[in-house]
């Protein structure tokens, strides 16, 4: 299993757009992933998970990937998060 | 992929909902909207619902979203005035309109199944906003 965290720094945090961007990603990957803020968990691959989590820019949130491709998938979320989604 | 008809009572918030998901997905999955009747006015039509579906239909299926109640039967008389072997890979989700409809796109855009597919639309159901 791989777990990181990564802090959300795009102006608007986790909404409809970036949040479909994260679902696209993880998607891609066959490993579970669940992103994590406080108690709450959502599945990666789950685009109304995702936006339920109410991600603001400057949280950090946990990622954890568990599977075949595991590094890969968080590897490629974290530098999608990290580069704020190609917007702001 | 899977085909996504979407089915509302008003031309509106059918397109309104495309806009909002073809945003969300830069249109990689076919995504097709039947909304009000033909003559313009509220309510659902059944031919155009079938005219949509066949548009959107693949040997991978067709999920069609419904809005209210009512557009569950008109949705399901296009289904049934399709060819029988096309029939059978056409079925409409028990989900919410909007948020099911997101669901079942992105679905569809990794891939997946019909039956997966109407899963996750209808998951959206057990969704607590706050």
């Amino acid at each position: 299993m791989i777990v990181r965290e990564v802090e959300v720094t795009n102006k608007a945090g986790l909404h409809m757009r970036p949040a479909a961007q994260i679902v696209q990603t993880a998607g891609k990957y066959d490993s579970q992933i669940t992103l994590e803020k406080d108690c709450r968990k959502a599945n990666a691959k789950s685009i109304m998970d995702v936006v339920a989590m109410g991600i603001k820019k400057g949280t950090v949130i946990t990622i954890r990937a568990e599977g075949d491709d595991e590094k890969e998938a968080v590897d490629a979320l974290v530098n999608l998060i990290m580069g704020n989604f190609d917007e702001e | 992929m899977v085909g996504i008809v979407l089915v509302s009572h008003s031309e509106k918030i059918a397109m309104g909902a495309q806009e909002l998901i073809e945003q969300m997905t830069k249109g990689s999955v076919p995504l097709e909207v039947a909304g009000g009747t033909s003559d313009a006015r509220l309510g659902t039509d059944v031919n155009l619902i079938m005219e949509k579906i066949e548009k959107v239909y693949s040997p991978s299926g067709v999920l069609v979203i419904v809005d209210l109640g009512s557009a569950v039967m008109s949705a399901q008389m296009a289904i049934e005035s399709m060819e029988e072997e096309k029939r059978k890979n056409v079925i409409i989700a028990d989900a919410p309109f909007l948020e099911g409809a997101i669901s079942a796109v992105m679905e569809s855009s990794f891939g997946k199944g019909l039956e997966e597919v109407k899963s996750a639309a209808e998951a959206a159901k057990n969704l607590n906003k706050l």
